[in-house]
C-alpha cells in the first residue's frame, strides 16, 4: 500500500515536471567515471559499494581517523559475541594478584600496512600519543583518562610484552580498553603533536586505499594480514547522510548495503520485508533509550511518582507500535550488551501505578512539560502513546519537541517534567554509567536535573572501585542494577537494536551491535 | 563606471562585517556548548572533565566579545581559524567545497534562466490561450513544492524506479540535473512569471503597436524587440536569486549527499561550530553581494539609461 502511494505520488510528479525535465535532458553528461555500477560486475573481486549516515573515515584530525568498523586499525583487546574481552593484538594477559598491574603479551609476526613490525615499541608509541591529551572523534573521544582509569605508569617490558601500572586495583580494566581504548596505528604516521600526516595506518585486514572526505572511503584487501583475510578485495563506502535517499540508492542497486549507527529507520526496513532481493538483519545494539524525569520538582522528587510512572508505561505497545518490534522493553538502567547485565522482569500495572499516583498527588492532577527530539520522527508518535498511558494516573504531558541542544540547556536549568533521552555505552565496564546517573555528583544526574541521590548506591560504587576481585565487583554492579529498577534515577523504555539493510547478492553481511563484521561481506555464490 | 565599481567594492567590507557580526551574535545566544558537542558525536556522552580540557583547547573560556574580536582579527590576515567540530581550517574545507556548491549553482542557474525565459516568453507569446494557462499551472506547481519533498519523489522516480538518474553524489551533469532541477525549481518558476509580466508591459508599449501594425509576427516581436528591454528587470532578479540558491543548497546537497558549503553549514548549526558557520556567512556574503554587483553590470550593458552619468560600459 505504502509502496503503491510511492509510486502513485512519483507518477504525479512526472507529470507535473515534464516541461522541466524535458527541459533539460540536453544537460546530461556521460557517467562518472568513479560510479560503478555494482550489478554489472562478473568476478568475486568487483567492488562492493556500501553506505552510510556519515563519513566514518573523519580523516587526520579525528582522533582514530577512521572507525573500528572499517577494520583498519586493530585494537589490543576486542570484544566477543557476549561483549566480554577478547585477545586481537595482545594475545595473552595476567592480572597481578592485588589487581593493580597488567602484563599484555603481544602477538608476533603482525604487520602494519607500511610494512612496518607491530611489537611493544609500536603500543608504547601510541600511548604516548595519547598522553598527549583528550583528542575529539566522530566515534568515542579519545582519552587515557577514561580508557586507563589511575594509570600510573606504562613500559616495555620486553619486545613483545608490555605492563601496565595502577594506582588503584583494576580488575575490569580490560573492558575499558575493548576496541576504541586500546586502538594501535603504526607510529610512522602520526607526528609529534599526535596527528595523523595521512592516510592511518593499522593492521587490519584492510588499508584505506583512497579517502575523498565527505564522498566516500575506499578499502582494500590487505594480502599480508596476520589472521584469515577478508573475503571481498575492495569495499567503497559512500556517505549518503539522507536515510530516504540511501534507501532509495540500495533498492535503485547503486549500492549493496547500509552500514553504520541509523543505517535505516524501522519504518523504511519494515518496507523491505518480504522483498526477495533485500533482507535486513538486527543486532542488539549498545544504545538505550529511558525518560528522564525532573527529580528536583515535585511530582517526581518522590519516588512513588516515578514508580508509577514506569508502572503505568506499555513498553511493548511503544516498540511494536512506533519500531516495528525492534527494541527490546526493559526497566534497566544499563544496556543489555555487556557481560555485567542483569534481566529483570518489566513490571507494568496501571492499577499500581494509579494506586501510587494517588499517594503523592492525591485527588489533583499536575501538568508538565514532556520534551522530546524533533529531528527523530518516531518519537513522537512514542511521545503521544506514553502521555496517553500518564494522563490516566493523572499526568498531563505539554508534548513540546525540540532540538537535542536546546533541550539539554533546558534540562540543565530544570526546566521541564519529563524528557526522552537516550545513552550509548562506550565500553563493557558499566561503572561510567552508573557514576554519571546514580551519583549525587554524577554529571548526568546534575546536567538532566535528576535529582537522584542514595547512600547505598555510593557505598557500593566506592567498594567497587577498590575492589581487586572481578567478582565483588559484579555483585556491586548487579545491586545497583537492582536499585535502578526499583527507584528509577531514568525510566528506561527499551533496549535499542542496530538495523542494517543489504542486498541478497551478498553474503556474510551480519549485524553487530555496532555494524556489521566487514571481512565477511563478500558476492553470495553462484551469482 | 570605475569610480562606481569601487564604491560598490568598499561597501562590500561593512555588509561582510555586519553579517559575521550578526552571525556571531545569533550563534552566542544559541544555547548548546561548542566544546560538548564536539565531543559527544556518535551517541557518545563526555565527562565534565572532558568538557572542560576541550572548551580551554577551543579558546571558549574567553569572553565573547573578544572570541569575535579574535576572530575578526585573524580574518584580516586570511585565518578563518579551525573547525570546532572536524578540527581543519575553515578555508580549507570551504575551499574543498565551494567547487561542489559553484557546479550547483552554476548548473541551477543555467537551468533557471533557460526554463524561466524559456516558459515566461512562452507564456507571454501565447497570451491567454492553452500554453499559457498550462505554463501557469506548471509554475504554481513548482512554486508550492516544498525543495526536500521535490527532491525525494524526483530520486524516486528517476532513480528508484526509472534508473535513468544516479540517487545521489558528486559527479558529472548525470549527478547534477536532479539536485539543480529542485534547487531551480521556485526561481526558475519566479523568473518566468516576472518574465511573462514584462513583456506583456512591453507588448502594450506604442513600439510594439507599431511594429505589429507594420504585419511583424507576434513570436518576432516578442522575441526580436520586447525581450531585450524586458530582460533588464530579469536580470537584477536573478541576481539576487543567486542568494537564494546559496540557502537552498542546505537542504538539495544534504538530499543528493553533495559535499558542498551547503552541507557544511548544516553541520556547523547542528554543532555550534562558530568559526565554520562564520567562514560560511563570510564566503555566501561575499558571492551574494559580487553576484548582486555583477547582475548591476549586466544591466547597464542591456539599458544605458541605468548607467551612472549615461556613461558607456
Amino acid at each position: 500500500m505504502k509502496d503503491a502511494l510511492r509510486k502513485m505520488a512519483a507518477l504525479l510528479l512526472a507529470l507535473s515536471l515534464l516541461p522541466g525535465a524535458t527541459g533539460c535532458g540536453g544537460s546530461g553528461g556521460k557517467a562518472a567515471p568513479e560510479q560503478v555500477r555494482t550489478e554489472e560486475r562478473a568476478d568475486p573481486d568487483a567492488e562492493i559499494v556500501l553506505a552510510g549516515y556519515r563519513s566514518l573515515a573523519p580523516g587526520e584530525k579525528d582522533g582514530y581517523y577512521c572507525s573500528k568498523i572499517l577494520y583498519v586499525w586493530e585494537p589490543l583487546v576486542t570484544q566477543d559475541d557476549t561483549a566480554a574481552p577478547a585477545p586481537c593484538l595482545a594475545e595473552s594477559w595476567e592480572m597481578s594478584d592485588d589487581g593493580t598491574q597488567w602484563t599484555f603479551y603481544l602477538r608476533q609476526g603482525v604487520k602494519f600496512h607500511d610494512g612496518s613490525d607491530f611489537n611493544a615499541d609500536a603500543v608504547i608509541a601510541n600511548f604516548d600519543r595519547m598522553m598527549l591529551g583528550v583528542r575529539s572523534s566522530s566515534f568515542y573521544p579519545l582519552d587515557m583518562d577514561a580508557y586507563y582509569p589511575n594509570l600510573e605508569a606504562y613500559e616495555k617490558t620486553d619486545d613483545y610484552t608490555v605492563r601496565l601500572t595502577f594506582s588503584k586495583p583494576a580488575p575490569t580494566q580490560l573492558y575499558n580498553m575493548v576496541n576504541f581504548g586500546s586502538a594501535v596505528y603504526s607510529p610512522g604516521c602520526f607526528d609529534e603533536n599526535g596527528d595523523f600526516s595521512g592516510v592511518c595506518v593499522g593492521t587490519g585486514p584492510f588499508r584505506i586505499e583512497e579517502n575523498v572526505l565527505d564522498e566516500y572511503v575506499l578499502l582494500e584487501r590487505f594480502d599480508r594480514y596476520w589472521g584469515e583475510p577478508a573475503k571481498a578485495k575492495r569495499i567503497r563506502i559512500r556517505v549518503i547522510p539522507d536515510a530516504d535517499t540511501r534507501f532509495a540508492a540500495l533498492k535503485a542497486g547503486e549500492i549493496m548495503g547500509v552500514i553504520d549507527l541509523n543505517a535505516i529507520p524501522a519504518s523504511l526496513a519494515a518496507e523491505l520485508e518480504g522483498n526477495d532481493n533485500f533482507a535486513v538483519a538486527a543486532a542488539k545494539s549498545t544504545m538505550i533509550r529511558f525518560l528522564c524525569l525532573n527529580g528536583t520538582q515535585f511530582p517526581f522528587n518522590d519516588v512513588r511518582m516515578r514508580q508509577a510512572v514506569s508502572l503505568a508505561l506499555d513498553r511493548s505497545a511503544v516498540t511494536e507500535g512506533i519500531y516495528n518490534g525492534y527494541g527490546t522493553p526493559t526497566t534497566n538502567i544499563l544496556n543489555y550488551v555487556t557481560p555485567f547485565y542483569k534481566e529483570f522482569p518489566v513490571e507494568e500495572n496501571m492499577d499500581r501505578a494509579k494506586e501510587l499516583a494517588a499517594q503523592v498527588l492525591g485527588d489533583e492532577r499536575v501538568s508538565v512539560t514532556y520534551l522530546y527530539n524533533g529531528s527523530e520522527a518516531a518519537q513522537k508518535g512514542e511521545a503521544e502513546l506514553i502521555a496517553f498511558r500518564l494522563g490516566e494516573i493523572g499526568i498531563d504531558c505539554r508534548l513540546m519537541p525540540m532540538e537535542m541542544t536546546n533541550m539539554k540547556e533546558r534540562m540543565k536549568a530544570g526546566e521541564y517534567g519529563i524528557a526522552r533521552m537516550q545513552q550509548g555505552l562506550s565500553n563493557s565496564e558499566p561503572a561510567s554509567v552508573f557514576r554519571r546517573f546514580m551519583l549525587t555528583d554524577g554529571d548526568h544526574n546534575q546536567n538532566y536535573s535528576l535529582g537522584y541521590g542514595n547512600d547505598e548506591v555510593e557505598a557500593l560504587m566506592a567498594e567497587a572501585e577498590n575492589a581487586a576481585d572481578m567478582d565483588v565487583r559484579a555483585e556491586c554492579y548487579y545491586r545497583i542494577q537492582e536499585i535502578s529498577t526499583q527507584e528509577f534515577p531514568v525510566v528506561p523504555l527499551f533496549n535499542d537494536m542496530t538495523l542494517i539493510a543489504y542486498s541478497t547478492k551478498l553474503s556474510g553481511y551480519e549485524a553487530r551491535p555496532y555494524g556489521i563484521e566487514l571481512p565477511l561481506v563478500a558476492w553470495a555464490d553462484g551469482l | 563606471m570605475r569610480p562606481y565599481l569601487i564604491r560598490k567594492l568598499i561597501s562590500l567590507l561593512p555588509v561582510l562585517l555586519g553579517i559575521s557580526l550578526l552571525a556571531f551574535v545569533l550563534g552566542a545566544m544559541t544555547p548548546g556548548n561548542p566544546a560538548e558537542l564536539a565531543l559527544s558525536r556518535g551517541g557518545y556522552e563526555p565527562t565534565a572533565r572532558q568538557i572542560a580540557e576541550m572548551e580551554e583547547k577551543m579558546g571558549l573560556n574567553e569572553p565573547r566579545p573578544m572570541q569575535y574580536l579574535q576572530w575578526a582579527g585573524r580574518v584580516l590576515k586570511g585565518d578563518l581559524g579551525t573547525s570546532y567540530y572536524s578540527g581543519n581550517p575553515v578555508s580549507r574545507e570551504l575551499m574543498r567545497r565551494f567547487p561542489v556548491t559553484l557546479k550547483l549553482a552554476a548548473c541551477s542557474m543555467a537551468l533557471t534562466v533557460f526554463l524561466g525565459i524559456g516558459l515566461g516568453t512562452a507564456a507571454a507569446a501565447r497570451q491567454g490561450k492553452l500554453t499559457d494557462r498550462i505554463i501557469g499551472t506548471v509554475i504554481n506547481i513548482q512554486l508550492s513544492l516544498p525543495a526536500f519533498w521535490l527532491a525525494l519523489l524526483m530520486i524516486l522516480l528517476f532513480a528508484e524506479t526509472l534508473r535513468w538518474l544516479p540517487t545521489s553524489g558528486n559527479g558529472g551533469l548525470r549527478y547534477m540535473l536532479m539536485p539543480s532541477l529542485v534547487l531551480s525549481a521556485s526561481g526558475s518558476a519566479v523568473t518566468a512569471r516576472l518574465t511573462r509580466s514584462a513583456l506583456l508591459e512591453e507588448l502594450g508599449k506604442q513600439y510594439c503597436t507599431a511594429a505589429m501594425a507594420r504585419g511583424i509576427g507576434r513570436w518576432r516581436l516578442v522575441v526580436r524587440n520586447a525581450l531585450p528591454n524586458a530582460a533588464v528587470p530579469v536580470t537584477a532578479m536573478l541576481g539576487n536569486s543567486l542568494g537564494g540558491m546559496l540557502g537552498g543548497s542546505i537542504v538539495v546537497e544534504s538530499v543528493f549527499a553533495l559535499p558542498g558549503i551547503g552541507s557544511y553549514a548544516l553541520t556547523a548549526v547542528a554543532n555550534r561550530d562558530y568559526p565554520a558557520l562564520q567562514g560560511y556567512v563570510l564566503l555566501t556574503g561575499a558571492v551574494y553581494v559580487l553576484s548582486g554587483l555583477l547582475a548591476d553590470i549586466i544591466g547597464m550593458a542591456l539599458n544605458p539609461r541605468i548607467r551612472p552619468e549615461g556613461k558607456k560600459v
